[in-house]
């Protein structure tokens, strides 16, 4: 099939393995599916440790299980990404462990205190879902049926994040305070979650042309912010003035871009983010401290010979 | 020989099993898989496996879960306030609807 055979056949759910697709369509929805598929493994081990810092058992159990979600996640998008025949899962995971591979801009900055949690677990795992939900009209197929999965787990995620900031902010004074400093922290992140505005933005007309990609960067953060401005609001956060958001007359919202810090985010985005770096390095010595499972697993029992089991962290 | 019968109704979605056919091979598998399932109802394509090709593993086999109460793993057990996006919603009634199936197979 020719690239315009694809532009115009392109609809959702419209192209499978069976079909001889153009090597750019094969490229492009490759680099958007990896770029997925590693954030969802940045996600969980940036959560990983507040399976040991919950603060109860309950918390514990969710927190536990939504890690091991996120992880099946990246799990069944390698699979859908490399189903377009251009990369193997091996090579995606190895470009993950050695720095090239690409992941959302917030799982690069380290989440030390549980107050973040919410950050993550309700604002960007909420903005991850507004974006996903429009992907099962993704014109690969694979992703699209990834994507049925994805969003079907994704409502406990998001739930229960909502469940611990409505606990920490009808909680004790300082416990009101410090969830109130992680969402000034985080907030600049959150918006930078849909990536540069439309006319900055090199990769979406193509997406967009080939039906990979259903809405553009600026329709789905007007979206979320639709959507999660209230939200904020309703358990008493306030949202910074900066960056300077206005609602416009049809209740869409602009946010002054210049307001946002584009350096670090292209910093962030090249792999070059020095906080980002301890991330990638972690889940790598992760990986390398586990081999011995996969080695175990795939029948090579003489390589665990040699060395004492170890603990991924 | 017998072929299981697997059949999709609309493109993008899923095959799902229908019943099968016997056949000695796999193009007739398929011609008759086409007469017998794909003529009453809406059907965009068909699948045809041989029956033996299928791994199969049963209750006997391995205890499977899902009869710990894991409500935390639920958008059903926490209540929030306000409207949830409606892609949050959905999710919720996916699962809702899943839970209200369980042990009815």
């Amino acid at each position: 099939m020719d690239l315009e055979t694809a532009k115009e056949r392109a609809g959702p759910r419209e192209f499978s393995p069976a079909d001889d697709l153009p090597e750019e369509y094969r490229k492009a929805a490759t680099r958007m599916i990896e770029f997925h598929a590693n954030s969802e493994i940045m996600g969980a081990y940036l959560e990983r440790p507040f399976i040991r810092q919950a603060p109860s058992i309950d918390r514990k159990l969710a927190f536990s299980a939504k890690v091991q979600d996120e992880i099946g996640h990246g799990q069944l998008l390698y699979r859908a990404a490399e189903s377009l025949g251009v990369k193997t899962r091996e090579e995606m995971l190895d470009d993950l462990a050695n720095g090239d591979g690409k992941f959302l801009n917030c799982f690069h900055y380290p989440m030390e205190d549980w107050v973040e949690t919410p950050m993550i677990a309700f604002f960007v795992d909420g903005a991850a879902m507004r974006r996903q939900a429009t992907l099962r009209r993704t014109s690969w197929e694979p992703y699209a049926h990834a994507m049925d999965k994805v969003c079907f787990e994704e409502g406990f995620h998001v739930k229960h994040g909502e469940d611990i900031l409505a606990e920490l902010m009808s909680g004790s004074k300082k416990e009101q305070r410090m969830t109130q400093e992680a969402f000034e922290e985080w907030w600049p992140r959150i918006i930078q979650f849909f990536g540069p505005t439309d006319d900055k933005s090199t990769h979406h007309d193509f997406a967009a042309s080939v039906g990979l990609k259903q809405q553009s960067n600026d329709q789905l953060r007007n979206a979320f912010l639709d959507q999660y401005i209230p939200k904020a609001r309703k358990y008493g956060l306030e949202i910074p003035d900066e960056p300077r958001i206005r609602e416009r007359d049809d209740g869409t919202y602009e946010v002054a871009e210049d307001d946002l810090d584009w350096d670090e985010f292209f910093t962030i985005a090249k792999n070059d983010y020095e906080p980002g770096l301890d991330q990638i390095n972690g889940r790598k010595a992760a990986q390398e401290a586990v081999q011995w499972v996969r080695d175990t697993i795939e029948g090579d029992a003489s390589a665990a010979g040699g060395h004492a089991p170890q603990a991924a962290d | 020989m017998i072929w299981e019968v697997f059949r999709q109704e609309k493109t993008g979605r899923y095959h799902t099993h229908c019943g099968n056919v016997h056949a000695p091979d796999r193009e007739m598998a398929k011609q008759f898989a086409a007469i017998q399932h794909g003529r009453r109802k809406p059907t965009n394509s068909l699948w045809v496996v041989p029956r033996e090709e299928i791994g199969e593993i049963d209750s006997e086999d391995v205890a499977f879960g899902g009869t710990t109460d894991k409500s935390y793993r639920w958008a059903t057990a926490y209540n929030t306030t306000g409207t949830d996006a409606s892609e949050v919603v959905e999710s919720e009634d996916e699962q809702a609807t899943a839970e209200r199936q369980r042990g009815d197979d």
